[in-house]
């Protein structure tokens, strides 16, 4: 038996296809992983960043920084590329050779996980959580000759919080070291975060060095969009347009932007076949697009719901009306059922066709219910608001 | 017998086998066989029957898997108080013991799906396997993946197999709340009157009629079909009075066909049955030793609810009767009972209860441990001082079980109790003290 298999993603054994066409060289260009090489709409955060890092290792002393923002506001990919240019610089000579290493709070079962991937990625050493912990301690106060400076990038902070916060604690308290030379940048989602999670001891370790990336304006996400795609003529101006300006109003995140062009690119192609098409993705591909990505799935499964099914959700809304709560037992809203299917002229279920129903639709999350050994008596609660359901009932 | 099952892919002789041994239930054995199909043939993945107990769910799947020769694995879930004993014992009946030996410590479901692919690729399955899980509504009970996973194992496992659970509790009851792959529900109905009665003439007495066996089944069943219609209960019953209905016969005084005068002998004896054996009062071994013992009448031996005396100190019988006055009265009447001189009783208004249950349809009340000391001072005679053995026997009717504390967030500082003795109990109790408890209840006012 394979005790010990690792999964793994299968090997590529062919290439990646060229692109042959003008949608496929835009799909590819619009890729979340092929990160470009400079960063558009960021410059500012760049240059924060970059003259931080930079004056720590120059002076040799070590530092905190935090860094938040939104998802898809491109956190990751400015320290990425801000280490990449510093590392150029080192390469260089202009600024003092360092050592970069990074860890993801995601990538970790437990975060004190954290402490061995650290050690490893420094020293190539393996060593339990504790030994690692005590190793790197060691390390990071006592003097040693010729020790370049460590850049920690911490990504996902929220993920290394424990009970004691001791994780946390050890990462920030290492710079303040004299000889530890560490400069640690922490990125996490939340602004407040080091209020809210962390004790005092450990906000005051983090220090005063924030820094918020806010998210893209619709200007700066077609400017992204425009950068990546670079000449390559496959969009429309006012497509492109729509999808920033819809992205921007709802969360601005980057990621979603290229998701949806590229959803567009796929739809165009699809679409092809009609010869009054140019062949570039226009405004009704987008739409389309958006609509796909944006529109709730739950109005599109009451619509699609057997005849029972919205039978039963509409006496779930009818009983909530006359209870006056938003919350009925199954008993009284299958009494509304029968009443229901009465009045439409269908033959009323029984009660067990009638539980089926309702678990079906409790499996599907548009309803809340308790556990089904309750039988009758379970409580049932709508997932989703009154209104959609009407809603999704009405236009049919 | 109207219908003798029919299958092409079996031998009529081994159906009609088959059929002998499953009386009433040829309309769910053929339905059943149907399903089942050729041996080759795969079947429905999970097969759901339910009805009530003793309606022959497991008797029926037992004799046809095991007169057909069908490989099948039978759990009881029960038995299998983790999912390693089940998984375990399924491996064992299909692969043998080295499969079952594969199983890590404690194995994970995904470890029982390798172990039994693995396995079935050695041996494949030529004719369709059967899991047959009795009991099944304590599969709810364990890790919340099981229960799916069992139904569809066949998709799992890649394997022609078939889980069948057997319980007495409806589908609606069992299906977890993300949904699952659902199975066929079938029914196994209750037996009728005559059914039963069908049933339980066929394990007659060798000595006797067949008429005369009938006879007493229909007289039995006369007496217990409106409070019992369990086969296995009634044929227990069947089994235990029928030396006492024979009685009148071995001594020559009627002949086998003299039905009346048989019934108007056993059924004073049956309806005593009722009240002693079917309540398991006494039990099945000294039924039969009084049936020996003629002088002695039964139901005379005190059964087991009259064994409810027990030896308590002097104290602690009235400890226990202050907790159960406590418990039993409002708190506003305290003053009328145990004070003496508690100012004017205003008799016309105390008198009329305005309350419509009593006290002893709700059940017991909680009361702190101050109130039950001050009604046990009330209640006792003598000056008592309160000592630790006062305290330490509250506790130690505690832990016999006869009171109950409620709340368990504050040991020692004012504790709450309940009563939890009845009615009888306590009774039997003041009398040995001479203490007139009704007078005290507001109940019985």
């Amino acid at each position: 038996t394979p005790r010990h298999a690792t999964p793994s993603i299968p090997s590529r054994t062919l290439p990646a296809r060229q692109p042959t066409n003008v949608l496929e060289e835009a799909r590819t260009r619009l890729h979340v992983s092929s990160v470009p090489e400079s960063l558009p709409c960021r410059e500012q955060e760049f240059q924060d960043i970059y003259s931080f890092v930079e004056s720590k290792i120059i002076d040799s002393t070590g530092g905190c920084m935090y860094i938040s923002g939104v998802p898809g506001t491109g956190k990751t990919a400015t320290v990425h590329e801000v280490m990449r240019c510093l590392q150029h610089a080192a390469d260089m000579d202009e600024i003092p050779p360092f050592h970069f290493i990074e860890i993801n709070g995601m990538k970790m079962t437990d975060p004190h996980q954290a402490y061995v991937q650290i050690l490893q990625k420094l020293t190539g050493q393996k060593a339990t959580a504790d030994h690692a912990a005590a190793l790197l301690e060691k390390r990071f106060s006592n003097p040693a000759p010729r020790k370049e400076t460590t850049v920690l990038l911490v990504d996902e902070l929220d993920l290394l919080w424990t009970r004691k916060q001791n994780v946390m604690y050890n990462l920030f308290d290492w710079p303040t070291r004299r000889h530890a030379r560490l400069v640690v940048l922490t990125i996490a989602n939340t602004m407040d975060l080091p209020e809210r999670i962390m004790i005092n001891r450990v906000a005051s370790r983090l220090g005063l060095t924030r820094m918020s990336f806010q998210p893209y304006s619709f200007k700066q996400l077609q400017q992204i969009i425009m950068s990546r795609l670079n000449k390559v003529k496959a969009f429309e101006e006012d497509a492109l347009q729509l999808v920033s300006r819809k992205v921007a109003a709802l969360s601005g995140d980057a990621r979603r932007c290229l998701d949806i062009c590229r959803r567009a690119t796929e739809i165009c192609e699809h679409s092809g076949a009609d010869p009054s098409a140019t062949g570039l993705v226009g405004m009704s591909h987008v739409m389309e697009a958006l609509n796909e990505m944006f529109s709730s799935a739950y109005i599109t499964a009451i619509k699609c719901a057997s005849v029972q099914e919205q039978l039963f959700l509409r006496a779930v809304i009818a009983e909530f009306r006359r209870l006056g709560l938003e919350e009925a037992t199954f008993q009284q809203v299958f009494v509304q059922h029968q009443a229901l299917c009465r009045v439409e002229g269908l033959q009323p279920i029984s009660v067990s066709e009638g539980l089926t129903v309702c678990q079906r639709l409790g499996a599907c999350r548009l309803l809340l219910l308790e556990p089904s050994r309750l039988g009758v008596l379970q409580r049932v609660r709508l997932n989703v608001s009154q209104d959609d359901v009407l809603y999704a009932l009405k236009s049919e | 017998m109207t219908t003798v099952l029919q299958h092409p892919a079996y031998e009529e002789e081994r159906l009609q086998r088959v059929a002998e041994q499953l009386p009433c239930r040829e309309l769910q054995a053929g339905m059943l066989l149907s399903l089942m199909g050729e041996p080759q043939h795969y079947s429905y993945p999970s097969i759901f029957i339910y009805g009530h107990r003793a309606s022959g769910k497991s008797h029926v799947m037992h004799v046809l898997l095991k007169e057909l020769e069908l490989p099948h694995a039978t759990v009881s879930c029960v038995e299998c108080i983790s999912v390693t004993l089940l998984f375990e014992q399924v491996l064992l009946s299909f692969f043998g013991c080295d499969a079952a030996s594969l199983l890590p410590r404690s194995p994970s479901l995904s470890d029982f799906v390798r172990v039994y692919r693995q396995q079935c690729s050695h041996s494949p399955a030529k004719e369709t396997r059967y899991i047959v899980m009795e009991k099944a509504e304590l599969l709810r009970d364990t890790d919340a993946n099981l229960l799916p996973a069992l139904l569809r194992l066949q998709e799992l496992v890649e394997d022609n197999v078939t889980v069948i659970l057997l319980s007495e509790i409806v589908w609606d009851k069992f299906r977890p709340n993300t949904g699952c792959f659902e199975p066929l529900v079938l029914n196994f109905p209750d037996y009728s009157k005559g059914e039963l009665q069908q049933i339980l003439s066929q394990d007659r007495h060798p000595s006797y009629s067949a008429e005369f066996y009938s006879s007493y089944i229909n007289i039995l069943l006369g007496v217990f079909y409106s409070v019992c219609r369990d086969l296995r209960e009634l044929r227990h019953l069947a089994a235990l009075n029928f030396s006492k209905f024979c009685e009148p016969l071995a001594e020559g005084k009627v002949k086998e066909t003299d039905t009346h005068k048989l019934w108007r002998n056993i059924e004073p004896h049956l309806k005593r049955a009722m009240q002693t054996v079917y309540l398991r009062e006494v039990s099945s071994l000294q039924w039969e030793q009084m049936q020996q013992m003629e002088e002695k009448e039964t139901g005379a031996l005190r059964g087991l609810s009259a064994h409810t005396h027990v030896e308590l100190p002097y104290y602690s019988k009235f400890l226990l009767i202050a907790a159960y006055l406590a418990s039993y009265n409002p708190a506003r009447t305290d003053k009328r009972f145990f004070l003496k001189h508690h100012g004017k009783i205003r008799k016309t208004k105390f008198l009329k209860k305005n309350e419509k249950t009593s006290n002893h349809l709700l059940g017991p009340k909680p009361f702190a441990l101050d109130r039950l000391l001050a009604i046990f001072y009330s209640v006792v005679d003598s000056r008592i001082a309160p000592t630790a053995s006062i305290f330490s026997q509250i506790s130690s009717l505690v832990t016999l079980q006869l009171l109950t504390q409620v709340s368990h967030d504050d040991q020692l500082d004012a504790p709450k109790y309940k009563c939890a003795v009845s009615m009888d109990f306590i009774c039997a109790i003041s009398r040995t003290v001479n203490f007139d408890i009704v007078k005290y209840l507001y109940d019985f006012l």
